[in-house]
């Protein structure tokens, strides 16, 4: 599990984005002392600092700057202030993204992945049955069986292997799709899913993903 | 008003007078106790040389002092600084008024300093305020997140509609003061498009709103953030005023010799001819905004100062019932050299 620690001096913020970040299966700690920052921020050993730029006594491009000096942990800017100026200064003093507040909390799991994704070199594989799903080559293989998907049929597959057995609605797939900036009608919707269906067959993966009329999809 | 000699002698027609007059007496006095002819004529041509002269002196003394006035005034920007520029005249009437035109400009100076200074620190604390009120609203929209429901979805979707009314202010500050906040780099439009669409998508999903992109994998030069604003008002509109069905938004870029353009467009009720010449005015909200779609006017009129201020251009084409199309023009070869060297900073 990743640790994330929020450097963020408004308590109800912090609090609140702690319980998300734990909720969504992170573990999280807040600094709570601004005094000396910076050694506190090391003794933790997050993977990933969430860092406010208005700190109470310090500046948190200044922070980032020093830290950079000695550790590469990454580092994600969340803050208020939103000027094209801030965000250049953050990315050149070493930020490997900069969010402004308020922010659609389902971006930020998505870049807080992304970033963990990239420092870490994670490679997302999942199962299936019997079925091994390499969510960064785009491939599905099963006895030796190798099939490759389309960047939208294994958004897909991702997302109903990840709620199996429960009714997976159109709007939570579009959702879904258009959080990770695939912008599907309707249509690309239903044609990816039956496609979807046609692949996995090909791998006898028969009638695996049901439709409930007037519900959604489920993954069996 | 002008300063010559015919305005000058009107000016003085009851001392000229007085002076006839005075000459008329003399002479009749003169001629009263019989008078040498000879005698009688000298004094009279003494006494018209004198005046004369004396008029002379003093109208060359005012003009060349009020000529000078004139000339800088007119060719003058800031007329306010005249008296920065012309020397102070030597005739009392002149010293008197260029005193009292001193006095009035310096407390004129220090009225417009002290409403400056006003606006300044307003906009500062505009600016702060604006970054203080977007912590609470970061930190409901999580709380949101965190405990979903029906009815706090409700309450989220009103959280949003803050955050889009907190932004517009923040924006209209910006784009109304004359300091440059603003940084101009290469900008992908891709990125910037689709944080704009991910930013809009409740509404976009409920609308079933079809997307289409086409050749936007280019940057151009702006500043994101700005543009970003921009591109979500544009946006917001489109969704304002879509129909309810088979919707599209159509975003398609290309170039000419001297511009980057980007299209944005839409198939939604479009903008009445009459009105469609005064979208960028300040508050006018036309037939569509009198619908009752809480529209303030003030959108357009934002994007059009930002626009500008960036030295973007912005143009909307419409047919009524059938669309509107908007036009970004950005400048390709004039800022490049600076956004470069910005950029290696």
């Amino acid at each position: 599990m990743f640790k994330i620690l929020i450097v963020e001096d408004d308590i109800e913020l912090r609090e609140e984005l702690s319980i998300f970040l734990t909720k969504n299966g992170y573990e999280s700690y807040c600094l709570e002392d601004f005094q000396d920052p910076l050694s506190k921020m090391e003794q933790r050993k997050p993977d990933l600092i969430l860092l406010d730029i208005n700190l109470p006594n310090c500046n948190g491009e200044f922070l980032l700057k020093e830290m950079r000096k000695q550790s590469n942990v990454p580092v994600i800017m969340l803050t208020s202030r939103n000027t094209e100026v801030d965000e250049v200064l953050s990315m050149t003093y070493g930020a490997d993204d900069y969010i402004t507040k308020p922010y659609n909390p389902t971006l930020l799991l998505l870049r807080i992945e992304a970033v963990l994704k990239r420092y870490h070199h994670v490679s997302h594989i999942l199962t299936y049955q019997d079925v091994t799903i390499n969510v960064e080559k785009g491939t599905v293989l099963r006895e030796k069986q190798e099939l490759i998907l389309s960047k939208n049929e294994m958004r897909i597959l991702v997302y109903l292997v990840n709620h199996q057995g429960a009714i997976v609605t159109r709007d939570e797939l579009m959702n879904h799709l258009w959080d990770n900036m695939e912008f599907v009608d309707d249509n690309t919707l239903t044609v990816n899913i039956n496609r979807l269906r046609g692949k996995l067959s090909e791998i006898g993966l028969y009638h695996v993903i049901e439709t409930r009329r007037g519900l959604g999809y489920i993954l069996l | 008003m002008k300063f010559n000699f015919i305005s000058y002698l009107k000016d003085r027609l009851i001392s000229i007078l007085l002076f006839f007059f005075l000459f008329l007496s003399v002479f009749f006095t003169l001629s009263a106790f019989h008078v040498g002819e000879e005698l009688l004529l000298s004094i009279m041509v003494l006494f018209f040389l004198f005046g004369s002269v004396l008029l002379s002196y003093d109208y060359i003394r005012r003009r060349t002092f009020w000529k000078h006035f004139l000339f800088c005034l007119e060719r003058l920007d800031e007329k306010y600084l005249i008296s920065e520029i012309v020397s102070k005249p030597e005739f009392l009437e002149g010293e008197l008024f260029f005193d009292a035109l001193y006095e009035i400009n310096k407390s004129m100076n220090e009225k417009i300093h002290d409403y400056r200074k006003n606006v300044t620190d307003f906009k500062e604390y505009i600016e702060l305020w604006i970054h203080e009120v977007k912590i609470p609203i970061a930190s409901s929209k999580l709380i949101a997140y965190n405990n979903r429901s029906k009815e706090i979805k409700k309450i989220d979707e009103q959280i949003s509609r803050i955050e889009n009314e907190v932004e517009q202010v923040l924006y209209y500050v910006r784009s109304e003061n004359a300091e440059k906040d603003y940084l101009i780099k290469e900008v992908s439009l891709r990125s910037v498009i689709n944080q704009v669409v991910v930013k809009n998508k409740e509404a976009l999903l409920a609308k079933k709103v079809t997307i289409k992109m086409e050749n936007v994998d280019h940057t151009v030069l702006t500043d994101g953030k700005w543009f970003e604003y921009i591109l979500n008002q544009i946006v917001n509109n489109s969704m304002k005023y879509a129909k309810e069905k088979d919707s599209f938004l159509h975003f398609s870029y290309h170039e000419t010799k001297e511009e980057a353009i980007l299209e944005i467009e839409d198939n939604g009720i479009g903008i009445a001819k009459t009105d469609l010449p005064r979208v960028f005015e300040k508050s006018f909200t036309g037939k569509n905004g009198r619908k009752g779609k809480n529209s303030t006017g003030m959108g357009l009129y934002i994007v059009k100062n930002l626009c500008d201020k960036l030295g973007h251009s912005i143009e909307l084409k419409s047919e009524e019932g059938k669309g509107v199309k908007v036009i970004l023009s950005f400048s390709k070869e004039g800022y490049y050299d600076v956004a470069k060297s910005l950029t290696k900073l």
